[in-house]
């Protein structure tokens, strides 16, 4: 360079190559930086997006609500709920004869027309009973029919509306002037369901009266168990005797009564039903999801939590070398399956096989076994199950490692043996840390999405629970499942995508309570003196 | 009191080498031990009498504590540590024989580590410790044990109003002597100390060196430390170790005072190690 003869004679600054004015230590920094911020930057909009997109569904769902009063479908309803109840009853009948069937034809050798023959009076009670809902049924129809026109009425006038708001702001005047639109009375709409009251009343006089009869003439019906039979007429009775409250609720009801916010919070909280694409009304209720969700994890923590710890325990405490070079990296390995590969797994071998394995003669005393479906809650569940082990086996074996080694020695200088030791010492001073990894393990399995979605059975129900634990062998639907699998099929900005939006918040805000106790304890346990 | 130098239960009458051992509790013959293929201990012979306190001293490395730990087998959880030749006996059984029981071996012989490790569990509960491995669920014995061994361990004083306090909220020295109260609790017949006084301050280390005089009159003691004057003030008898040999063995007095072995001498006299 030419000012090489007027520099000092030794260097004291150094030119550094630049770009952009910057050092190359300022670019890897800012780099560093940027790498930082960027995480930051997106968890926050992720947040963001989620609960812009999800609570206006509050909004729409009281809306929805509304229009449900507003178009009499809600009062159809409780006239709909008590024909259901009694078709529940009528299954009571059917199951009673399919266990005399049996009975008949197994063990007391008979044909099945002398079987039938038999069950006769039977029969004919049970067409008895069938037919005095008859008259009930038909009103129901009839009126569902008016209030689906009136609920469509009023949507398509509301399409309409939309329509010409739009046509109003892209300035085409004309054309908004010439959509039609009318205002749906709602209170003129409703007099012939309203005016059916009368019928109604009728119609339930004669329900009640019959039903009365039957539930006294049940125990005389013969060919059936007459224990069967009393506890059917008792729930018969307890069936009319719900009569008039239904009979009051009907005559209050009102439908300008509005519907209020939290009504519409708690129709998705406390809702047992998430219905869509309904005829009739759509429900948006996550408790059988969450139910769902809650239950497959139950069952993933059962298996994974004894088989995490324990095999943490036997690493840590009492294998040999050779052993934990073996075990380790092949538990650890577990984790790096794809899920999708897991849940192909679960439907073509675990859920087979499970299957076959229910039908075994000596399970039989197992409530619901053999098993009705092949994906379920428990097939699902022990793949989870097989997912949360590595986690829960990491973290348990870190929380074990962490045991200073001289509680060890002394507890084997008083005398102990290895399991007195690891009983009474090791595992109370890492309790913490085995409880946060067990935690952690929750978080990862309630979050997993393909294998529940492949696994489950994916129906939308609460299990039954009346049946004990025959419950967790029945299909179910998580939330994570269904927001995979309806968030394709929904219209943007449409109150069923809002719906799943805010599942995704319930979600989030589940995983956030689980890592956030976790990380808690786990603190907790590293500030221990030890 | 006699000059803390010399105890005095050590008479002049005697005399010097060899060491004559009286009612030898621990008798150690031609010991060899390995960690591997390293060869920690060579040819040791040696014996313990009871109700005395035998210190071993030498410098880091000399195989003092891996001798010591031989006493109760807590080499055992070492992997590739053995003994190569030689025999340990205790009132005459070979402890290194299959057949014995490693548990019972311990309950008969307790230890204290260098550094204090109580449980993270309550001051009670420390001392209970051993008891309860035993099956031990009387409440009115249990607490017995408790009162006996902290008193024994000259810590009941100071901690009888927070039994239930966690082991951990006390002193380091509270600490160590708690590891001596859960040690005596089980009655051992004798006590192994592994450097007890390392990471004690001064005071903590003159109440311990206190305690170990009283239970000299109960228990056997054998002490590993680096601390000379500890070992001149504590102990009977004393053997010095170097380069996992055993270089002399004999009564404190004349370790200190006339040491036959150069190499003895160097050391006490703080030339090397």
């Amino acid at each position: 360079m030419a000012d090489t003869s007027k520099a000092p004679s030794f260097p004291i600054t150094k030119r550094r190559l630049r770009f952009f004015g910057l050092t190359s230590d300022e670019l890897v920094q800012l780099f560093f930086r940027g790498n930082a911020m960027v995480s930051v930057l997106v968890l926050a909009l992720i947040t963001l997006f989620l609960f812009r997109e999800g609570l206006e569904f509050f909004g729409q769902n009281q809306q929805n609500l509304q229009v449900y009063r507003r178009a009499g479908l809600d009062y159809v309803d409780h006239m709909r709920w008590q024909e259901q109840d009694h078709t529940a009853l009528n299954r009571y009948l059917l199951d009673v004869r399919m266990k005399v069937m049996a009975d008949l034809t197994g063990r007391g050798g008979l044909s099945v027309e002398a079987a039938n023959q038999r069950l006769e009076a039977f029969d004919q009670y049970s067409i008895r009973f069938d037919d005095a809902i008859a008259p009930l049924r038909g009103l129901v129809s009839e009126l569902s029919e008016t209030a689906s026109a009136i609920k469509t009425k009023y949507y398509i006038n509301e399409d309409k509306r939309t329509e010409r708001r739009q046509l109003l702001a892209a300035g085409r005047a004309d054309e908004a002037a010439r959509v039609e639109v009318i205002q749906v009375d709602f209170a003129r709409e409703l007099e012939p369901i309203l005016a059916s009251r009368d019928a109604y009343l009728a119609i339930n006089r004669d329900l009640a009266r019959e039903l009365q009869e039957l539930a006294s003439a049940a125990r005389a019906v013969p060919g059936v168990p007459v224990e069967r039979m009393d506890r059917f007429g008792t729930l018969v009775v307890q069936y009319v005797g719900g009569f008039p409250q239904i009979e009051q609720r009907l005559a209050t009801w009102d439908y300008r009564e509005d519907v209020s916010l939290l009504r519409s919070f708690s129709a998705f909280i406390f809702g047992r039903q998430w219905l869509t694409a309904s005829f009739w009304q759509d429900w948006y209720g996550v408790l059988p999801l969450f139910v769902g969700s809650l239950m497959v994890s139950m069952i993933a923590l059962t298996l994974a939590v004894p088989l995490g710890v324990g095999a943490a325990i036997y690493v840590n405490q009492i294998a040999s070398p050779t052993e934990q070079r073996l075990i380790k990296p092949c538990i650890e390995f577990i984790a790096a399956f794809p899920s999708v590969v897991l849940g192909f797994f679960g439907i073509a071998v675990l859920g087979e096989f499970l299957r076959s394995i229910s039908g075994a003669a000596w399970l039989d005393w197992v409530p619901g076994f053999p098993l009705a479906e092949r994906l379920n809650a428990l097939t699902a569940g022990c793949l989870l199950g097989l997912i949360a082990v590595p986690t829960i086996f990491t973290l348990a074996e870190d929380a074990l490692q962490n045991v200073p080694r001289s509680f060890k020695e002394a507890s084997f200088a008083l005398g102990a043996t290895r399991l007195q030791t690891i009983v009474r010492v090791i595992i109370p001073t890492a309790l913490s840390g085995i409880i946060s990894a067990v935690l952690l393990g929750l978080g990862r399995v309630i979050g997993e999405t393909m294998v529940v979605l492949l696994c489950a059975g994916n129906r939308i129900e609460i299990p039954d629970f009346t049946a004990g634990i025959a419950a967790f062998f029945q299909p179910v639907h998580t939330m994570t499942g269904i927001i995979a699998q309806e968030m394709g099929e929904v219209v943007r900005g449409e109150i069923h995508y809002r719906a799943l939006f805010v599942v995704g918040i319930v979600l989030f805000f589940l995983s956030l309570t689980i890592n956030f106790t976790a990380q808690k304890i786990l603190r907790r346990y590293r500030q221990q003196p030890l | 009191m006699p000059s803390p130098l010399l105890p005095s239960s050590l008479g002049s009458a005697e005399g010097r080498n060899p060491p004559v051992v009286r009612r030898p509790v621990i008798e150690i013959a031609d010991l060899d031990f390995h960690y591997g293929t390293s060869q920690a201990l060579h040819d040791i012979s040696l014996s313990i009498a009871e109700k005395e306190v035998t210190a071993f001293i030498g410098p880091s490395g000399c195989g003092k504590s891996t001798l010591l730990r031989c006493l109760n087998r807590m080499n055992d959880l070492i992997d590739g540590a053995r003994i190569s030749r030689g025999a340990i006996r205790i009132r005459g059984v070979d402890i290194h024989q299959r057949d014995v029981e490693v548990m019972e071996l311990r309950k008969r012989v307790g230890m204290v580590f260098q550094k204090s490790n109580p449980f993270p569990k309550s001051i009670y509960e420390n001392v209970v410790y051993g008891l309860r491995l035993q099956g031990v669920r009387d409440k009115t014995r249990l607490d017995e044990a408790v009162e006996t061994s902290l008193r024994g361990a000259a810590l009941w004083d100071e901690v009888k109003d927070r039994l239930h306090a966690s082991g951990l909220s006390l002193s380091g020295g509270q600490q160590q002597r708690l590891c001596i109260a859960r040690t005596i609790a089980i009655e051992p017949e004798v006590i192994l100390m592994d450097e007890p006084c390392s990471a004690l301050d001064p005071i903590a280390t003159a109440k311990v060196e206190e305690l170990i005089h009283q239970l000299k009159l109960r228990y056997t003691i054998v002490i590993v430390t680096h601390n000379m004057q500890q070992a001149a003030r504590c102990s009977d008898r004393t053997a010095f170790f170097y380069l996992g040999k055993l270089i002399e063995f004999a009564p404190t007095k004349d370790i200190f005072m006339t040491p036959s072995n150069p190499q003895t001498e160097a050391y006490v006299s703080g030339r090397f190690g």
